[in-house]
């Protein structure tokens, strides 16, 4: 797993990313412009921030189904924290984020302490979030924000829609930990042998729950933007969000194996998913005809990918 | 039964509790479930409640008898639900375009699995995880599916389509289909040796190959399998009423995962059962109900499956961790 | 008479690089024919070409009377010829019986398989391997390996195997069954089945084998009688050099007592187990696998945390209840089972080097990768890994190389404390040696070395003080001037009879 192995798979994204923006330059004078991109970022935001974070958890070996549900729960909590409970929205907003980090937490401590396969403990987890949120909304949703608020998903900091600031920053901050710190060391030992990293005196559990707690705090975060975005709050958003995270995850040529991934990976398949989204529909294509083209470009991109691999190694 | 020389060996009972653990457990689950809230609502045990709940869920207990096959095989599939929406589109449209009522019945199994066919060559031959496969065949199925139909129902179906809502000998057609296909399976896969490899290759492809087996063609062929139990649980879901809505209940591939792995398919493959799955997702139609009768807001429900997922998972753990210690002396 | 299997100018080259070249080859019926050499000299490619899994560049592969270029694995099995592989492939959710006849089970007239038959010939096959314990109804993953072994010898029989690959069957078992091994080897033989016996371990090739072959580095080195070899042609065969001292240990030079242990305990399988051990000294662990070596290792290395006791570490008492609360404490640990639990194999040179020791090469919380490469460069010269540079990955290296990068990652820690759990299993002669050189030079630096070891001649060769175990309990405590193979073989047994009914 030299550098050369990391980024053999980027490289063919990266191609894979220029030709999509060129092609669908030419279809749509409409495609490469500043505002259009902008707004193309906020639509990215929720599901990057989350694809971000499920990078590690990836290339632990591990998934984590349940973060739409976290979304969904989160936004719901905000709302009735907010108006229920009376809180003001800063706090109300603050307590969801706690909330969202302790329910990343838990599946955490069921993976670790519990020795459950997170595919199961997530699959779990997803319908209890998911059921709190349905439960305690009872299918109400919750409006009315104060103008201020929908700044963070609708409005502009220094030229650049809000949310993206956030993004960016997330992004920065955990490609960097994951390439050049002992914790994303730690986190590859842990996905590619989590034995031996255990028998390295290497705190496996604890870097675990961390990036758990991490996935439902990202998550939480997402619920906010969202919530801001589109100015109201329902039990169902963020349904099926963990798969277009994992799509973008796995497309950026993180294993789900584990042990193997990178940050740029993930954003590469975020853009390229998105600009084929968008460039798509500019050039005409109707919305779902591009989701068609999504799961085909993740299936052949893995193909190809894993061709190359072969014979490298053989 | 005749095994010379006396020597210690477990009675038959243990044997088949140790076999079934997860099966019996379930069951008696689902007794103490009608036990307990037939005392508080006597009419929950209603011949007529009873076979509302499990007709009108029969669909996703087929669909989890494919789907135990691929987790045992080790093996996921996280497209079904797309798939089955796609299917159920398919059979509308057949059977408002004129074709007979079991051209448009049977199509969906055919079509089924000739598509898994293809996840199938994907993963055996293309040596690509199923759960990548599956999770681009969801965004395929799933955006093919809107496109096609541009979100427009499929209406005026003709009467003789309903199929779930036939009754053969007292009970509604889905409750057979269930019963039958999942003892069906369940003796296929303990009886015959292309089931036993099934369980082989997701126990240890590695040795599985090596004792012979074709793993690759049988991945594909289990993939089949699925697809075509998918295009049944299709026939038994699109003629539940009397138009096919462009959309699947959200969710419904983890529903059909989770009924798998809560009956007892382990999702490391090579253990489980289709008793087991077919029970679990009966029990789930159970909850339901049962809580509209206790009188329990229906918007809890996910939330108690939810709990109820982790408990069973805990406690199954919990006895695997106790069989792993035991048998380190 | 003719041959069950014979090969002649067999080649193979993987990549580019030739592992066996112009090799001759045969199995008479009712013969054991040893293969022996270093690992990497070609064994594995040899028995794989065998077994079908592997086809040869060039050559002729003779199976009875049919002459072929290759074969296949089906063929192999049409032929008679069945392996026991070291990883066993077995089916832990299946039962015994199953396990036996996958892929080949009884049918009924309907074409379902048919249990009962299935069960009734499995009893018959593990009778006649003098297995009368073991249940056929019983799931494979709650076996013992030597049980498991059973299962796989009884599945080649029953295919009609009159070819019988065994590749390092001992490797894992326990001494009394190697013993029951060997008479059921003894058995097959008497019935005609030719074996393909691959073995490190001499004395059971001396007792067993009628013919051995050698390899080293793909050629054939010669196919002789065992009656007209000694240990010492074996190795230097094997070598291809003299080995003249296979035990270097220099005088050893103890300081003070910075382990001591009193009254340990984990459940039943380690019981009240007290000793000291000395800076300098090296102190080995003989008993049989499962006497609780390994469980006493992973206690004072935090895996499994002790139940009872004390251990006092310079005088301290001390609790430890993980691995990296172990490592803060000095303990380090190599463990027994290198792929799993030693290496993160698609890992770098570099990268293994440090993990155990992510501090010494970080600032503040980021890596710096220069100097992580510094320090594998390092451990690379000083412990002669055969790497070609830090950036190798790990699981290109040989056995041997392997180990010295464990081992190197944990000398990266600066431990007080080394235990080495079966320091040289599967590595070769040549590594071995260096291992025990550098064990040797760290016990003289004042390093207090703790050594689990199944092989008598280590013990004996290395240790300063030998303790044996046996059911979990310290059974002897013998010092080197009194450890011979005699006093330390008769703990063992002595032990073995005392505690046959725990």
């Amino acid at each position: 797993m030299t550098a050369r192995g990391f980024l053999r798979h980027e490289t063919i994204l990266a191609l894979l990313v220029l030709v999509a923006l060129f092609v669908l330059d030419r279809q749509s004078d409409r495609f490469l412009t500043v505002d259009n991109l902008f707004n193309q970022g906020r639509l990215m935001t929720e599901v990057g921030l989350i694809a971000i974070v499920m990078t590690f958890v990836i290339v632990t070996g591990g998934i984590d189904l349940s973060v739409g549900s976290i979304l969904g729960m989160t936004a719901i909590l905000i709302g009735v924290f907010w108006k229920n409970m009376g809180l003001p929205l800063p706090a109300a907003i603050g307590m969801g984020l706690v909330v969202g980090a302790f329910a990343g937490f838990v599946n955490g401590v069921i993976i670790t302490r519990f020795k459950v396969p997170p595919l199961i403990a997530t699959l779990g987890t997803l319908a209890l979030y998911r059921g709190i949120a349905e439960g305690v909304s009872e299918a109400r949703s919750v409006r009315g924000y104060p103008e201020w608020f929908f700044v963070l998903g609708q409005g502009e900091l220094w030229g650049a829609p809000t949310q993206l600031w956030i993004f960016a920053a997330v992004a920065i901050v955990a490609a960097v930990v994951l390439a050049y710190t002992t914790f994303g060391r730690t986190t590859y030992a842990v996905g590619s042998n989590e034995v031996a990293a255990r028998f390295s005196g290497l705190g496996v559990d604890g870097a675990k729950i961390a990036i758990y707690s991490a996935s439902g705090l990202a998550a939480a975060i997402a619920a906010a933007i969202f919530v801001s975005r589109v100015s109201t709050t329902r039990s169902d958003m963020g349904t099926g969000i963990e798969l277009d995270a994992i799509t973008a995850v796995v497309l950026g040529g993180t294993s789900i194996f584990g042990g193997r991934g990178t940050i740029i990976g993930t954003l590469l398949g975020l853009v390229l998913i998105q600009s084929l989204k968008n460039g798509l529909s500019l050039a005409g294509v109707k919305s779902d005809g591009t989701v068609v083209l999504i799961g085909a470009v993740l299936i052949l991109t893995i193909l190809i990918s894993n061709l190359v691999h072969r014979d490298a190694t053989r | 039964m005749t095994v010379p020389a006396p020597r210690a060996r477990r009675s038959s009972v243990a044997r088949f509790v140790a076999a079934y653990g997860q099966e019996i457990v379930i069951a008696c689950a689902l007794i103490a479930l009608f036990i307990v809230v037939s005392a508080i609502n006597p009419r929950f045990l209603g011949a007529n409640n009873v076979n509302t709940i499990v007709s009108g869920n029969a669909y996703i207990a087929v669909a989890a008898i494919g789907m135990s096959m691929i987790i045992i095989t080790g093996h996921i599939d996280v497209s079904v639900g797309a798939l089955i929406g796609v299917l159920a589109t398919i059979s509308g449209t057949l059977a408002v375009s004129g074709y007979p009522v079991w051209v448009a019945w049977t199509a969906p199994i055919f079509i089924g699995a000739a598509i898994n066919g293809g996840v199938g060559a994907l993963v055996a031959y293309g040596r690509l995880p199923s759960i990548v496969v599956t999770l681009g065949m969801l965004s395929i199925l799933r955006g093919g599916l809107v496109s096609s139909t541009g979100g427009a129902w499929i209406n005026d179906l003709p009467p003789a389509f309903q199929i779930a809502q036939a009754r053969w000998f007292g009970a509604p057609a889905p409750i057979w289909f269930m019963v039958i296909l999942t003892v069906l399976a369940f003796l296929w896969m303990k009886n015959t040796a292309f089931g036993r490899s099934l369980y082989a290759i997701g126990g240890n492809a590695e040795a599985a190959r090596a004792a012979g087996i074709p793993v690759e063609r049988r991945t594909v062929q289990v993939f089949m399998i699925h697809g075509a139990f998918a295009g049944i649980a299709t026939m038994l879901f699109a003629t539940q009423l009397r138009v096919i809505q462009s959309t699947v209940p959200p969710n419904l591939e983890l529903t059909i995962i989770t009924a798998s792995v809560i009956g007892g398919v382990s999702i490391l493959g090579g253990t489980g059962t289709v008793i087991g799955s077919t029970l679990a997702a009966v029990l789930f139609a159970a909850i339901g109900s049962a809580m509209i009768f206790v009188n329990v807001s229906a918007y809890w429900l996910r939330a108690v499956i939810g709990l109820l997922i982790l408990v069973t998972v805990l406690a199954d753990m919990a006895r695997r961790n106790r069989e792993f210690w035991s048998n380190q002396r | 008479m003719t041959a069950l299997v014979r090969l002649q100018g067999v080649s193979k080259s993987f990549a580019g690089i030739r592992v066996l070249r112009d090799v001759d080859f045969d199995v008479q019926p009712g013969e054991v024919h040893a293969l022996l050499g270093e690992n990497g000299a070609g064994k594995s490619t040899l028995i794989k070409i065998i077994a079908g899994t592997h086809a040869p560049d060039s050559g002729v592969i003779r199976v009875g009377d049919v002459e072929m270029r290759a074969i296949t694995p089906r063929e192999a099995a049409k032929g008679g010829i069945a392996t026991v592989y070291q990883e066993l492939l077995l089916f832990p959710d299946l039962t015994a019986a199953e396990n036996i006849f996958l892929g080949h089970a009884p049918k009924t007239g309907l074409g379902t398989l048919d249990w009962n038959q299935m069960r009734r010939r499995a009893r018959e096959l593990l009778d006649s391997l003098d297995s009368h314990d073991l249940d056929v109804d019983v799931k494979v993953g709650a076996l013992s390996v030597a049980n498991r072994q059973r299962i796989e010898i009884a599945k080649a029989l029953s295919q009609n195997a009159r070819v019988l690959i065994m590749d390092e069957p001992t490797a894992a078992l326990a001494d009394a069954d190697v013993r029951r091994l060997m008479i059921v080897i003894k058995r097959l033989r008497e019935r005609g089945v030719g074996i393909i016996y691959v073995s490190h371990k001499l004395p059971e090739i001396f007792e067993i084998a009628d013919r051995v072959t050698v390899l080293r580095d793909g050629a054939l080195i010669g196919t002789l009688p065992i009656a007209e070899v000694t240990e010492q042609t074996l190795v230097t065969m094997m070598v291809g050099r003299e080995i003249d001292h296979l035990f270097p240990k220099p005088e050893p030079n103890f300081g003070a007592t910075v382990l001591r242990v009193s009254n340990l305990g984990l459940g039943d399988r380690v019981r009240d187990i007290s000793f000291e051990l000395r800076r300098g000294e090296i102190l080995g662990l003989a008993g049989l696998v499962g006497s609780g070596r390994t469980e006493l290792a992973l206690i004072l290395f935090g895996i499994t945390p002790a139940t009872s006791g004390v251990i006092e570490l310079d005088g301290r008492p001390v609790t430890i209840t993980s691995p990296r609360q172990a490592k803060t404490l000095g303990i380090a640990y190599v463990p027994e089972d290198r792929g799993l639990q030693g290496l993160v194999r698609p890992m770098t040179v570099a990268q293994n080097n440090s993990m155990a020791a992510l501090s010494h090469v970080a600032r503040g919380v980021f890596l710096d990768l220069r100097a992580e490469a510094a320090k594998a460069a390092a451990a690379i010269r000083q412990l002669g890994i055969r790497a070609r540079g830090p950036d190798q990955i790990v699981a290109q290296l040989s056995g041997g190389n392997q180990q010295k990068v464990v081992l190197g990652k944990w000398l990266e820690t600066a431990p007080r404390i080394l235990i080495m759990d079966e320091p040289t299993r599967g590595i070769d002669v040549g590594a071995k040696a260096e291992i025990h050189a550098l064990m040797g030079r760290l016990a003289q630096q004042g390093l207090a070395i703790l050594m689990i070891s199944s092989e008598l001649p280590e013990v004996l060769g290395m240790s300063d003080r030998v303790l044996v175990m046996h059911g979990g309990r310290l059974v002897a405590t013998i010092d080197r001037a009194d450890a011979t193979p005699s006093t330390v073989g008769a703990a063992m047994a002595a032990a073995s009879h005392a505690g046959e009914a725990a």
